[in-house]
């Protein structure tokens, strides 16, 4: 069910062509709300019970007597929440206020409104767009005007250095990125993340699944530099700098609580979503069964998208409690002398082979 | 250039390494796992040897225990604290030596004492107990005791009486009794009131 979809269905769609689109934004954007924040439960349970394993600890438990964080410490998300719902909201005298108060709403808004052009299944998208992988990548390095704002606005001078960083690695890593889909937009020849999911259909040689990553080994290389430069842009471990705990206290967040802070949380965790969703569609084949034609309907679709995406965020987890945190300037040279020369390349090599293989 | 090459492989092939042992020990978790979820779980108490026998050892120092059906509610005890950590009310009985089964008081202790008390408050204060053992000598009835050691036939050893509230550390040994029932038995009490 698209936006448009919705709009002409509404009984009132040519009278008040306002109230029709206003209604069905709504219609779209809560489930979508919902979704975010449910999802940040479970994942928060998730990062917080994988890193106490990978640490041969057991995380949170709640045996015994007592009310405790429920059994196996499944409660312990839900408390976390309402801690933070809870809290004080603390807004510092020197701080810009406007600015302080916006700043988690934007960071939240450049991962939100990513979700629209996200394919959940072959029916379930919001808006399917002509330039929906585009777009995605246009909104979602809004957020870096958020930190930047938090990072201005808490007059805090870690803050100011949290939020420079930001922007310098978000900046660079969108490069490598966009260059990354470019090399797989020259195979599709489609910005519209519908059309790259019906690209992939079908199988390769009978036996693989005919997935863009599966594609030709340039693609191959593009899905790695696109992963790791969206771990990146989430700003999670191994380049976390712009929070960096050892080095800037909370980087951007330092002089946030309550709920703005969680609203960084939000935000955080649903721009891993984004990232893996957008990775699983553009080199995993998203909504196509990796068995073609096994469970390939629109239901399942569902369950394949969702299965590919949220395998990526363990990925993210997983890499947050292996690797230590890079240097500065270890991370621009990642990034400039090595994604960026590599996805040129592909750019280059996928070009090649779409005109002697393709 | 072939630095560069190297550097690269060596980075990709050294971070997969890594996830790698991550990916193990999450694997693992049931055997490597080290956390002790401590006040339901344990580890074994070593066995003591401290060179002679246990029962000889007369000051072991860990939670003060009273066998509340065997307090004769002489107070020595409470005076002999020297931190006042040991609260005792008592009130006349009527019958001495007589059971009065409504409010759970026995009569004669264990010794063949007749009450002549009844104790309607027995608080120990754990939270200020410097266990220095002196309450335990002057009872007349040895009701008052630490746990384990020479005593350990009577109460097993007590020496991690953690609480999730602080409250609860404030130990309440006697029955409770209402002032009611309590008052039925001290008639004069409420002439005196008239």
């Amino acid at each position: 069910m698209t936006v448009d979809q919705l709009i002409n269905w509404l009984p009132f769609g040519t009278d008040w062509p306002v109230i029709t689109f206003l209604t069905a934004v709504i219609i779209c954007a809560l489930p979508v709300f919902l979704f975010i924040a449910v999802y940040a439960l479970v994942a928060i349970y998730g990062e917080v019970k994988i890193s106490s394993f990978m640490a041969d600890k057991v995380g949170p438990m709640g045996q015994g007597v007592g009310f405790h964080a429920g059994k196996w410490g499944l409660l312990q998300p839900v408390a976390d929440a309402l801690k933070l719902i809870l809290k004080e909201d603390i807004i510092p005298a020197a701080a810009d206020k406007k600015l302080f108060i916006m700043a988690p709403f934007v960071v939240f808004i450049g991962a939100f409104i990513s979700f629209a052009a996200l394919p959940f299944g072959q029916n379930t998208i919001i808006a399917d767009m002509n330039i929906g992988i585009f777009y995605i990548l246009a909104v979602g390095s809004l957020s870096v005007i958020g930190i930047i704002l938090a990072g201005w606005s808490s007059n805090n001078k870690w803050s100011l250095y949290g939020g420079m960083r930001s922007a310098a690695q978000i900046v660079s890593y969108e490069i490598p990125a966009g260059l990354s889909i470019i090399s797989i937009i020259m195979l599709t020849e489609t910005l519209s993340m519908q059309g790259i999911n019906e690209f992939q259909q079908g199988t390769i040689w009978g036996i693989l699944p005919n997935w863009i990553i599966f594609n030709n080994p340039f693609s191959f290389i593009a899905f790695f530099i696109f992963f790791i430069s969206g771990v990146a842009e989430c700003n999670r471990t191994p380049f976390d700098i712009p929070e960096a705990e050892s080095e800037l206290v909370a980087g951007a967040f330092t002089e946030y609580s309550g709920m703005r802070y969680a609203f960084f949380f939000l935000s955080e965790y649903a721009e891993m979503f984004v990232v893996s969703g957008v990775s699983a569609t553009a080199f995993l084949g998203g909504w196509n069964s990796p068995i073609s034609g096994f469970f390939d309907s629109p239901g399942w679709g569902v369950f394949w998208f969702m299965g590919k995406t949220l395998s990526l965020v363990f990925v993210m987890i997983w890499f947050r409690w292996t690797f230590p945190r890079l240097r500065v300037d270890q991370l621009m040279s990642i990034c400039w002398k090595v994604f960026l020369p590599f996805s040129l390349l592909n750019i280059f090599g996928v070009g090649i082979w779409s005109l002697l293989v393709g | 250039m072939s630095n560069y090459f190297s550097n690269i492989f060596e980075a990709v092939s050294t971070l997969f390494t890594g996830l790698g042992i991550t990916w193990r020990h999450m694997l693992n978790i049931r055997k490597d796992n080290v956390t002790l979820q401590y006040p339901e779980e344990r580890w074994p108490r070593p066995e003591r040897d401290i060179g002679f026998n246990i029962d000889d050892y007369n000051v072991i120092r860990s939670r003060l225990q009273v066998d509340i059906d065997d307090c004769i509610g002489c107070m020595k005890c409470e005076r002999a604290c020297p931190v006042q950590c040991i609260k005792i009310v008592t009130t006349k009985s009527g019958a001495k030596g007589e059971d009065l089964p409504d409010i759970n008081h026995t009569g004669v202790t264990s010794n063949g004492t007749k009450k002549a008390l009844i104790v309607s408050r027995f608080d120990i204060d754990m939270t200020e107990c410097c266990y220095c053992n002196l309450c335990t000598y002057p009872c007349p009835e040895e009701c008052i005791y630490m746990t384990g050691g020479p005593n350990s036939h009577k109460h097993p050893i007590d020496y991690e009486f953690s609480q999730y509230d602080r409250n609860d550390l404030i130990y309440k040994f006697a029955k409770e009794i209402d002032d009611e029932k309590l008052s039925k038995y001290f008639p004069q009490k409420e002439e005196a009131k008239a």
